[in-house]
């Protein structure tokens, strides 16, 4: 399934004081079988497109096309599952389970099945043991794990996930990253909007940065970061190698973090 | 976000009648509330009705905000005057259609209940449009001081009246929120009959009574941390002044109520 936004503007609270452009003109589209990163400083526009990948907001103009098609809103959230950034602020079920089954059984499954997906979503994300427990009873990161299952128990083609790991520890911070990487194993897109290169840079194939509402370059993780190796733009790794790279072309243009680590050793065994 | 302007919605522009002491402000409406209930002449209406247009030009607040303001009251007022007019069988028959009668004397109730409710409305709307909610729960408990000999925890009722309402915002994003992640989990608030549709309201209220609650512990403790702990001995940023001029203008409420009695 391929999600596409043409032209797409936003503006909240049109013909007031308050009046803000949170998206110009934004063109972009989210391809099948890909991890998307959308990155961005705050108030850059990222969890105002997120919402609009499931028609959560409307734009003010512009389109939202699905394979070529406009969709409803409802037929459409069916399909794209979007993550809030802290949803586990949304948790409300007195089980781990029932929350889970939530979103399912809105979609009207059989009782079998609901169980069944809320049984695979948990295991997925490593929380199978807390399915009998409250979910205000569990620590931070636990309760992140269980929000999320609760959209991806929809089973969406396509996964939006607003700043998934925002004041998550470093161990769940990697299993929720490992679990993006598994979804596009199993055929599901994720779009992953973040404000932290390094994580965009692990899981990314493709990266989109936004700017005051506008797109400012898209493309794979190594154009658009070692077009702008700067601090705020880039991930750590390439502003690591990108002033390396002057006159030794041979250690390329690495991303992610073993990659890069493969690189800076060829260095300097090459030298030694 | 944008909540809309509604009834008791600060108006924060310059005017003689921001100026004024919030304590005066607060006792003229007193005084008008209790007028209303004993005037009973459509001069005395009028004379109050006049009073209160005046301070809502005097107020700088447009008028058609002024009127958004009492939008909420369009339905109860409309509905007492509708019982009043068709369901009272007092004085001269003036209309008579099928089982339905209007009487002299229940129009006249009508038009008169339907003023007392709007004039009382429009006071306490100038009140709130023209006084900053802490400056009103400050002079609220200045106003219930007295009484903190008997023991009435007048602070205490300030503070909460003033925290009360600077979390009305808040609330009101966070209930949007957890709407909007909810609506992308496929809950739907609009099918159903009443049952069906507060039962879907559930995933809304649920958290959103846990996180009112978690942020009135977080509330507690960071106001513990910067040192407070109840009224006593406590000092005020915003010093209340009593000056000439809000007697004067407590004097001229008095006044306009006691002209409309009369007349």
């Amino acid at each position: 399934m391929r999600v596409e936004l043409q032209n797409v503007r936003h503006v909240y609270a049109p013909g007031t004081p308050f009046e803000v452009e949170a998206l110009r003109d934004v063109s972009l589209a989210v391809e099948p079988d890909e991890v998307l990163g959308i990155v961005g400083g705050t108030g850059s526009g990222k969890s105002t497109l997120a919402q609009h990948l499931n028609l959560l907001l409307e734009p003010t103009s512009g389109r939202v096309l699905v394979d070529a098609r406009t969709l409803k809103g409802g037929e459409l959230r069916r399909r794209v599952g979007l993550v809030f950034q802290f949803p586990e602020a949304a948790l409300f079920a007195p089980t781990v389970e029932e929350d889970v089954a939530f979103a399912p059984r809105r979609l009207g499954l059989d009782e079998d099945v609901v169980r069944q997906r809320v049984r695979e979503t948990l295991e997925l994300l490593g929380a199978r043991h807390l399915a009998g427990r409250s979910p205000f009873a569990l620590s931070g990161g636990e309760k992140r794990r269980v929000a999320i299952a609760g959209v991806l128990a929809m089973a969406p083609e396509v996964l939006v996930l607003d700043e998934p790991t925002a004041g998550l520890d470093p161990a769940t911070r990697e299993d929720l990253l490992g679990v993006v990487r598994a979804l596009r194993e199993g055929g599901t897109s994720v779009v992953l909007v973040s404000h932290d290169l390094d994580e965009v840079a692990e899981v990314a194939d493709r990266v989109c940065v936004l700017e005051e509402g506008k797109v400012r370059a898209v493309g794979t993780p190594e154009e658009v970061f070692y077009a702008h190796p700067e601090a705020s733009l880039a991930p750590t790794t390439v502003r690591v190698v990108a002033p390396l790279r002057e006159g030794r072309p041979e250690v390329g243009r690495p991303v992610r973090f073993e990659e890069t680590l493969a690189a800076l050793k060829g260095l300097l065994e090459g030298r030694g | 976000m944008m909540a809309g302007r509604t009834l008791g919605q600060f108006y924060p522009v310059e005017s003689p009648l921001h100026e004024l002491d919030a304590r005066a402000k607060i006792l003229a409406t007193g005084i008008m509330a209790v007028g209303l209930f004993l005037v009973d002449s459509v001069a005395g209406f009028l004379l109050i009705a006049a009073a209160v247009v005046l301070l809502v030009a005097a107020s700088r607040v447009p008028s058609g905000t002024f009127l958004n303001f009492l939008k909420p009251v369009a339905l109860i007022v409309s509905l007492t005057v509708i019982f009043q007019v068709f369901f009272s069988r007092e004085g001269a028959t003036l209309l008579e259609w099928g089982f339905l009668e209007v009487h002299e004397g229940g129009l006249v109730r009508g038009l008169f209940l339907a003023l007392r409710i709007l004039l009382l409305v429009s006071t306490a709307a100038l009140l709130t449009a023209t006084t900053a909610p802490v400056k009103l729960a400050d002079g609220i408990e200045d106003l219930l001081s007295p009484l903190k000999r008997l023991r009435f925890p007048a602070h205490e009722l300030a503070m909460m009246i003033t925290i009360a309402l600077r979390f009305i915002p808040t609330l009101h994003e966070e209930a949007q929120k957890i709407t909007r992640a909810q609506a992308a989990r496929g809950a739907d608030f609009s099918e159903g009959g009443p049952i069906r549709r507060a039962r879907a309201m559930l995933p809304v209220l649920v958290p959103l009574t846990i996180g009112a609650f978690r942020r009135a512990d977080e509330l507690a403790e960071a106001m513990e941390s910067r040192g407070y702990r109840g009224g006593e001995g406590r000092t005020r940023y915003r010093e209340l002044r009593f000056r000439a001029r809000d007697a004067l203008a407590l004097a001229a409420a008095a006044l306009v109520v006691i002209g409309g009695i009369l007349v």
